[in-house]
């Protein structure tokens, strides 16, 4: 099937090549100069792993090539993958499609542009035509886009319209191997559900973080009571883990999203809550580190492992580790980067910084350190040599912004050690 | 020799024989009678504007003579020597041997002002950085409490000048706010009973508020026992050592680094501002950091600039032109030749209410003053009686007295022509020319009386109001944080001339002192403690009564 794509969103690309890879001519729709896949991409989204191999893979193999938006616009199948701010492009590429068609139409649309949306575009086609936008929730998780795409167990699809729900359905076909679940409502309800589901979850993190912080003040273990709580079948172990705060693009975006339609509509504060202490708790780290030192950190050296936004990535979108080293070059303190995917897009834009320092080696960013910050969890961080570290460190303080690593075990060996809510 | 033996003051005193029967109405009458080809109005007449401000004085009873002759006393008293002495840094506070040097604190960087052969500029630019500094850190969230938690409110501590400017240029700019992810709230205190303070603690949270200590002396005990109030409250809540707090917590502004170190303010906490900037006068120095940190920097350096503007105007603009002069001197009209001695300041914008009560201290503790410079007992009148509040507020109050009481008093009227330019609110922009309607209505009326409106002069008795009060109308085109600086300098530039006609030092304030001195006596008593002399009976019984009143609710405690 020839399918145009469009939009410049991480959903975007693993859908383009995935569809490419099952037999689809897919276009890319690029008003740009750049003819590079890979630059087109931007680092963040080539970073995600086997997105890049797949994408030269396939455009070598002509499955998956660049084509200008007035000529994909005369594609009978077209999927938006754009970014939540860019409704009215949207809108402006739906018009322009209806204009080249009198025939039969799908567009799916998978972008976060709210509840109702979907609908909005629906009406510049002509529906009795066959003319058709359907909701596809999109459920990729940055680090794992790929597997999603290849083997979701469920999907969320919003049509009202027999022959675009059929089609739809085909062109998914071969992701379906483990599909336990395809739920088909409207599209409107589709949206809402995918917000749903989202606000859900950030719930949860909200939730625990703020009993790990209660924890803490009244002395008592947040890992002994994540446990009770997950063994309870009303409420499982999934996203349960406190830590310094979420991040990252669309969740983030999405979770906004949802938390402003909740304040306008209902006028609840619910999830503006949920956001306000999340930007709190991202600098829980940076808080301990300063009590620990007695409000002063002036000229100290800190050292950070991780700061991507979660392990798989090399985003920084949104992520924690953005808030603390501001934090910490306000105070003057020098700071001393590993991680083992965004030291890049670090120096991008702290490269001229003169107290912001990146290593390729973990254990080099902790010479001389006044503190380790563990941020992201990164596999590697998990079991470290810690004698290596003792001995680099000028004071073995470690600071586990993802209840990482066994207090007991670092205790032993004579680190100061502080978790979250622990 | 007394001023009152100037030439100039006696052509006023008799010029103003004549015109203590001359009515206002009959004075704009005049303009629809003149036979001059190209008649001008008192409007055109009476009116200077200049840089976005224009002063009404057509509503005063002057004709072009009181001018003239004004202009007269102005030259017999030497005005232009002594702007001169004020700018460059004369030592014309004599009774504390010291220059009144606020006009220095809005020079900008590229200027030079020597005082002992030392660049007083460049200090005041230093301190501007540094404050620029702290500024800078607290708005974007990283001051840092004792919690690590950013800084999120600000509570300035201070009395007299180191309270009502900052206030009062709060509220007055509010619309300057820049926008920012990170709010400020900056509360006020400084009531010396602990009424404010202690109402305000109850909702704040210590671990994200930081207090500004503000005292040019930092001995003044009103600052001082709510500073210590506001230590031992975060103590309680943070259970953390005092050095931590002092460093985390506290601000000192002062003119004394030493008492600031010995109260516990770190010296990079520490602002300063020098002993020839006046209490009243010292809004523009370290004083206005909570301004600057309710607007940012780049706004309170705007005020500043509008400051400067209007020094620069003040010292160049010729007498008929100038606006702080012309303020001034009309003042000096009413108050010694036609024996006004009330002064009503009526802002018809809501955001300055704070501005009578800042006014009041202005005016009052710089000219009300009874010995001359050359410490002689002066036998003609000084500053008058200030007061005021918002206008339309103020119609519902005190408007009646100014329309039909035995009182002459002097009013100033003062008002944005634009507002709410960026609400998008078509019923705000509505509400705001209802004020300005009202604004000109009692000016009119006050000013003409029955004559304002047609028929009126046959109504009974006690509904006719006779008018000839005088006022001027203030108008400035929008308020900004430019002309509030403009609007401020204004006033203690025209505080300056009406002192140089008066022969007094505006500068000191010797009649605050002696109370304070017998309230130290006074604590005596009232903490057990064994006083030295006995006081008067009223004193005394009133003493009696309240320790009566101490000891009988102790003991119902027991």
């Amino acid at each position: 099937m020839n399918i145009a794509i469009w939009g410049q969103e991480l959903t975007a690309w693993a859908t383009a090549g995935m569809l490419a890879q099952s037999g689809n001519n897919v276009y890319i729709v690029n008003d740009t100069e750049i003819t590079d896949p890979v630059i087109m991409m931007g680092s963040s989204i080539s970073n995600e792993p086997g997105l890049k191999d797949l994408i030269e893979q396939q455009f070598e193999k002509q499955n998956l090539q660049m084509i200008q938006s007035k000529s994909a616009v005369v594609i009978a199948t077209h999927i938006l993958s754009m970014n939540p701010a860019e409704f009215e492009q949207a809108q402006n590429t739906v018009a322009h499609i209806a204009k080249h068609h009198s025939d039969k139409v799908l567009i799916i649309n998978q972008s976060h542009f709210g509840v109702g949306y979907t609908d909005k575009l629906q009406t510049l086609l002509d529906i009795d035509k066959d003319q058709v936008v359907v909701y596809l929730a999109e459920n990729i998780s940055e680090g794992e886009a790929l597997k999603n795409i290849h083997k979701p167990k469920s999907l969320t699809f919003g049509s009202t319209n027999e022959w675009a729900t059929m089609l739809t359905r085909s062109l998914l076909r071969p992701f379906s191997s483990q599909l336990e679940q395809l739920l088909v409502m409207t599209p409107k309800e589709a949206e809402f559900a995918k917000l749903s589901i989202t606000g859900m979850l950030a719930l949860r993190i909200g939730y625990i973080n703020e009993l790990a912080n209660l924890a803490e003040q009244l002395n008592v273990d947040i890992d002994v009571i994540k446990q009770s709580l997950g063994a309870d079948p009303r409420i499982g172990h999934h996203y349960l883990s406190p830590g310094c705060g979420f991040g990252g693009n669309t969740f983030s975006q999405t979770i906004k999203g949802l938390a402003n339609l909740l304040s306008e509509k209902r006028q609840s504060q619910l999830l503006d809550t949920v956001l306000q202490e999340n930007e709190k708790q991202k600098e829980q780290p940076f808080r301990k580190l300063w009590r620990h030192y007695e409000c002063d950190i002036h000229k100290l050296n800190i050292a950070i492992w991780g700061v991507s936004f979660k392990p798989g990535s090399a985003a920084l979108d949104c992520a924690p580790s953005l808030k603390i080293i501001s934090a910490l070059t306000a105070q003057q303190a020098n700071i001393h980067i590993h991680d083992p995917e965004a030291l890049e897009n670090i120096e991008k834009l702290y490269g001229e910084h003169p107290q912001v320092h990146t290593y390729h080696d973990k254990y080099e960013a902790l010479n001389k350190a006044d503190a380790l910050l563990l941020l992201t969890e990164w596999p590697e961080y998990a079991s470290p040599n810690y004698d290596e570290m003792k001995d680099r460190m000028k004071a073995p303080l470690i600071i586990d912004g993802r209840n990482l690593l066994s207090k007991e075990l670092l205790e032993s060996l004579g680190f100061t050690y502080y978790g979250i809510g622990r | 020799m007394s001023v009152k033996d100037l030439p100039a003051w006696e052509a006023l005193k008799e010029h103003a024989n004549s015109m203590q029967t001359t009515h206002l109405r009959d004075l704009f009458l005049q303009d629809s009678y003149t036979d001059k080809p190209e008649p001008t109005s008192r409007f055109e007449t009476f009116s200077v504007s200049h840089d976005g401000l224009l002063l009404d004085f057509s509503k005063q009873r002057i004709t072009q003579k009181t001018v003239s002759l004004l202009k007269d006393l102005s030259q017999d008293c030497q005005l232009d020597q002594w702007k001169e002495r004020l700018f460059s840094g004369d030592k014309i506070n004599t009774s504390e041997n010291r220059p009144a040097l606020h006009t220095a604190l809005r020079q900008p960087y590229y200027n030079q002002l020597l005082l002992d052969e030392h660049n007083i500029v460049a200090d005041v630019h230093a301190n501007l950085a540094h404050m620029s500094s702290m500024v800078g850190r607290i708005r974007a969230g990283q001051w840092r409490g004792y919690s690590g938690l950013p800084i999120d409110t600000i509570v300035n501590i201070g009395v007299g000048g180191s309270d009502l400017g900052p206030l009062m240029a709060c509220n007055a700019l509010i619309d300057a706010q820049p926008e920012t992810s990170h709010q400020l709230k900056v509360h006020f205190v400084s009531s010396m009973d602990g009424s404010q303070i202690a109402n305000l603690l109850n909702q704040l949270s210590p671990a994200t508020t930081l207090f500004i200590i503000s005292s040019k002396s930092f001995t003044t005990i009103d600052t001082l026992s709510n500073a210590n109030t506001a230590r031992q409250w975060l103590k309680s809540a943070s259970g953390v050592k005092d050095d931590l707090l002092n460093r985390r917590h506290f601000i000192g502004v002062s003119a004394s680094a030493d008492k600031m170190d010995l109260w516990g303010i770190p010296k990079n906490s520490q602002l300063n501002f020098w002993d020839w900037t006046g209490g009243r006068y010292s809004m523009w120095s370290a004083i206005g950091l909570p301004i600057a940190l309710h607007i940012g920097m780049a706004a309170f350096k705007e005020m500043l600039s509008g400051a400067h503007a209007m020094d620069e105007h003040f010292k160049h603009a010729p007498f008929e032109k100038n606006l702080p002069v012309q303020l001034g001197m009309i003042g000096i009209w009413n108050i010694n030749f036609l024996n006004i001695h009330a002064h009503a300041i009526l802002p018809y914008d809501g955001r300055l209410s704070h501005l009578p009560a800042y006014l009041e201290q202005l005016e009052m503790e710089s000219n009300g003053k009874n010995v001359n410079r050359q410490g002689n007992v002066i036998d003609y009148h000084t500053c008058p009686i200030l007061w005021g509040e918002i206008g339309p507020n103020a119609q519902h109050a005190f408007y009646q007295l100014l329309h039909q009481g035995t009182e002459s008093v002097m009013c100033d009227f003062i008002a944005p022509a634009r507002r709410y330019g960026g609400f998008d609110s078509t019923e705000l922009e509505q509400q705001h020319q209802l004020s300005l309607a009202n604004c000109l209505a009692q000016s009119r009326l006050l000013a003409l009386g029955d004559a304002a409106i047609a028929g009126n002069d046959t109504a009974p008795t006690h509904k006719r109001y006779r008018g000839n009060q005088p006022s001027t109308t203030l108008l400035f085109n929008e308020l900004t944080p430019f002309s509030f600086g403009q609007l401020i300098a204004l006033y203690e530039h025209k505080v300056f001339v009406q002192s140089v006609i008066w022969d007094i030092n505006p500068f000191d304030q010797w009649g605050v002192e002696l109370g304070k001195k017998m309230a130290t006596d006074l604590l005596k008593p009232l903490t057990n403690e064994q006083s030295s002399s006995p006081f008067d009976s009223s004193t005394e019984g009133l003493l009696c009564a309240i320790l009566s009143q101490q000891r009988q609710s102790e003991q119902e405690s027991h």
